[in-house]
């Protein structure tokens, strides 16, 4: 009876491990299922990236793609903790700033074999090529690429007696203050002063050094020294933090993403240096009007170049994937053709098949400005920021208090522009 | 809920009433078979908290003595100390351990006293005193990170309601950027905590205060006793065990409590309103897991420490007043 008794139990058990392990994996009729992690989620790409599943599906009736969609601000820990316990991930949203970390512990697959002889290959832009085989691996291939470009407020610069969109950094300075207007609510530029405030200052310092910036390290000057040691640096850090004193809301000290985008679409602030993602969000403003606004190219330092960072995220296989093979043919479907036409314009993303560029839809309004940087590749400078480092993070973290310790007061300009230059010099001594 | 016994205070110098002593229990002879039965119930339980309650614990302390960063898990090594010694060196550890004795004693005391006097009000009998208790109690149920969102677009410089009122009332001429400057960010996430954290004293007493026998009131009333002496000699001691019980809880809570500062300010601006479980979630989200399961330790010492100091400073006060 006993004996029964444990034969029946352990016959449940067996049941139940079969069951749960059809959930995932090869099905008895040789039905794929993968499972496909996106990080910088919103509900509209969702909804594209979901479409665009479906009709992979339907092209590849043996497999099956299960998208999951955690909260953008949680979504990298979760992808990491996934990653780390080895199982639950076949294809994920790997960004430049995760590559380096999720590549150094292992966790991403080296897709080049599955890649080899891949079609789609030879319609991927240089950038894109250059991107996707890093190192000498191919560990995600890019579904596109973001681009700084100044958002403006057109009827604000003509009320202020300007001609057009600032050209330079002194310009910007110049117009944000006249527009300035505290009393009526009004302030010139939606100063990045929160989290992730040290990429703009990291911008306007590679804008002054442009002519001696190593543009395969765009924190490196091309005589091995950091950018931050350069004595154009201090004359760029002490313009910004005259923004920030001048034409800036006083509570952008503490602004990120969310307030910046914010502080724009409702009209009250004239100038955002953002990607191109945010022109959908603008678009949806109450406050402002299409006619209100428009973008315009990337700011030039005092030699008249700026350097355009590539920014750019794609999709990867992890190491511990046993769907190789699928997982490869999912990502070549997304990156090729009207699939990967209609998931960058759908997202606002710089495209990454050649002549994708050229369409009506990159030609008109907001997006003028990127074709006219792209036109001139002397004056708006492409270059890598070291990104793919495993202590980014850390770097960022530290960026951000210190230049809040600068608009608080509590710093110099000298001394943070030191700490920098000092913590990338002690960090590539050790390399 | 009480969960402590409570006893009414006899008057000084008057003799105790006499209790009659309780029965003696009469107790099962221990046997080995006896024991086996006890343990075997008690085994799953006891199995369910090893595996999720010390477990986890044992493993994320361990962490805290190895270099534990996601951004390079190839190496995991054993490092001593090191990790406490990384936060000790830290400049702004100093100035985060300041915030976070001050983020507690300055929460906890208006909450206590605003919480005392809100019970007190709602003990009251009086029409709609339901519907007052759910409006007032409500908050409690809504998420600290949702808290700190709201407190922050309120206390944004800009566009926030409160410049705003403080402006059309005439107390201010411009508007003041709340969280953009480390004092007035402190006393703004502060306040939000304050908000916040009222309504818990406010349940918990006003649960007290339900279980004081009204005769006692009553004889207070009779021998003309004022307001304020009844509260201090009547009130407060009948209720103390549970005041001492609800502060300690909430000094517990609210030195673990990141939600509203990290929702209101991240730490910021430049780690000025960090308290060390906001701080802890910034080395959680650099991947830095070694330093911050450290931060963890000495926060589970500090409280420690706290928490055996408070209770015997109650016990000794118990035993002077007895």
């Amino acid at each position: 009876m006993a004996n029964g008794k444990v034969l029946t139990g352990l016959g449940i058990g067996l049941a139940a491990t079969l069951a749960f392990s059809g959930c995932s994996g090869a099905a008895d009729d040789g039905t794929v299922t993968l499972q496909m992690v996106e990080s910088l989620t919103n509900p509209a790409r969702t909804e594209l990236l979901e479409t665009l599943i479906d009709e992979f599906e339907q092209e590849n009736p043996g497999i099956e793609v299960e998208l999951v969609s955690p909260p953008t601000d949680q979504a990298d820990q979760k992808i990491q903790q996934m990653l780390q316990s080895g199982t639950g991930v076949d294809v994920l949203e790997v960004r430049d700033l995760t590559v380096g970390p999720f590549s150094t512990n292992g966790w991403l697959a080296d897709m080049g074999p599955e890649f080899e002889g891949w079609k789609g290959w030879d319609a991927l832009t240089d950038n894109a090529k250059n991107v996707a085989t890093a190192g000498g691996k191919t560990y995600f291939i890019p579904y596109g690429f973001y681009g700084i470009s100044l958002f403006y407020r057109t009827d604000l610069v003509e009320e202020a007696g300007f001609d057009g969109a600032p050209v330079s950094w002194e310009d910007l300075l110049e117009q944000a203050s006249a527009i300035q207007d505290p009393e009526a609510n009004t302030y010139g530029y939606a100063f990045r002063g929160g989290k992730n405030g040290y990429s703009n200052a990291a911008l306007v310092i590679e804008a002054y050094v442009a002519d001696d910036l190593d543009l395969e390290n765009a924190y490196r000057l091309q005589n091995g020294d950091s950018m931050f040691a350069a004595p154009e640096a201090l004359d760029a850090m002490e313009l910004y933090i005259d923004l920030f004193e001048q034409a800036s809301p006083p509570s952008s000290v503490a602004w990120g993403y969310p307030e910046m985008v914010e502080g724009f679409s409702n009209g009250s602030t004239a100038f955002l240096l953002q990607d191109p993602e945010v022109i959908a969000a603008v678009e949806q403003s109450t406050s402002i009007t299409a006619d209100q606004w428009t973008t315009a190219p990337m700011l030039v330092g005092p030699s008249g170049t700026a350097i355009q960072p590539l920014a750019t995220a794609g999709w990867g296989v992890a190491e511990a994937s046993e769907h190789r093979a699928e997982s490869a043919k999912l990502i070549q479907f997304l990156s090729e053709g009207d699939a990967s036409i209609r998931f960058t314009e759908g997202n606002s993303l710089v495209p990454i098949l050649n002549g994708a560029d050229e369409a009506e839809f990159y030609k008109t309004g907001a997006w003028e400005s990127y074709l006219t940087m792209n036109e001139q590749p002397e004056t708006y400078i492409t270059a890598v920021q070291p990104r793919g480092v495993a202590w980014w993070t850390e770097w960022a973290d530290k960026a951000d208090a210190e230049l809040q310790q600068v608009l608080i007061g509590q710093l110099t300009t000298e001394e943070l522009l030191a700490s920098w230059d000092a913590y990338w010099t002690e960090k590539w001594a050790a390399e | 809920m009480t969960t402590v016994e409570e006893r009414p205070p006899t008057r000084a110098g008057a003799p105790a009433p006499a209790t009659p002593a309780p029965a003696p229990r009469r107790r099962r002879a221990f046997t080995t078979r006896r024991g086996l039965v006890v343990a075997a119930f008690m085994l799953p339980a006891a199995i369910f908290v090893g595996v999720f309650i010390y477990y986890p614990m044992l493993a994320g302390s361990q962490m805290a003595f190895r270099h534990w960063n996601l951004s390079n898990l190839t190496d995991t090594s054993w490092i001593g100390l090191q990790n406490f010694a990384t936060i000790f060196a830290d400049p702004a550890f100093g100035v985060i351990l300041g915030n976070s004795v001050l983020w507690v004693v300055a929460s906890i005391v208006p909450q206590l006293v605003i919480g005392f006097a809100l019970a007190l009000w709602l003990r009251r009998k009086f029409r709609f005193r339901g519907l007052y208790q759910a409006l007032i109690f409500f908050p409690w149920a809504i998420s600290g990170f949702l808290i700190g969102i709201l407190f922050r677009w309120m206390f944004n410089g800009e566009f926030g309601v409160v410049n705003d009122l403080l402006m059309k009332t005439g107390l201010i001429d411009q508007g003041i950027p709340w969280l953009a400057q480390p004092d007035t960010a402190m006393f703004a996430v502060i306040i939000a905590n304050i908000w916040y954290g009222v309504t818990f004293f406010a349940i918990m007493i006003l649960a007290a205060l339900q279980s004081v026998p009204d005769e006692l009131f009553e004889a207070a009333a009779l021998d003309g006793a004022g307001k304020v002496r009844t509260l201090f000699q009547i009130t407060i001691p009948y209720i103390s065990t549970t005041l001492a019980l609800t502060v300690l809880l909430r000094v517990i809570w609210i030195f673990n409590f990141p939600d509203i500062i990290w929702a209101m300010t991240g730490g910021g601006p430049a780690n000025q309103t960090h308290i060390i479980t906001t701080w802890m979630i910034t080395f959680t989200q650099k991947g830095d897991y070694g330093v911050a399961s450290a931060l963890g330790l000495i926060v589970v010492g500090l409280l420690l420490v706290f928490s055996a100091f408070y209770l015997m400073a109650l016990r000794g006060k118990k035993e002077v007043s007895s």
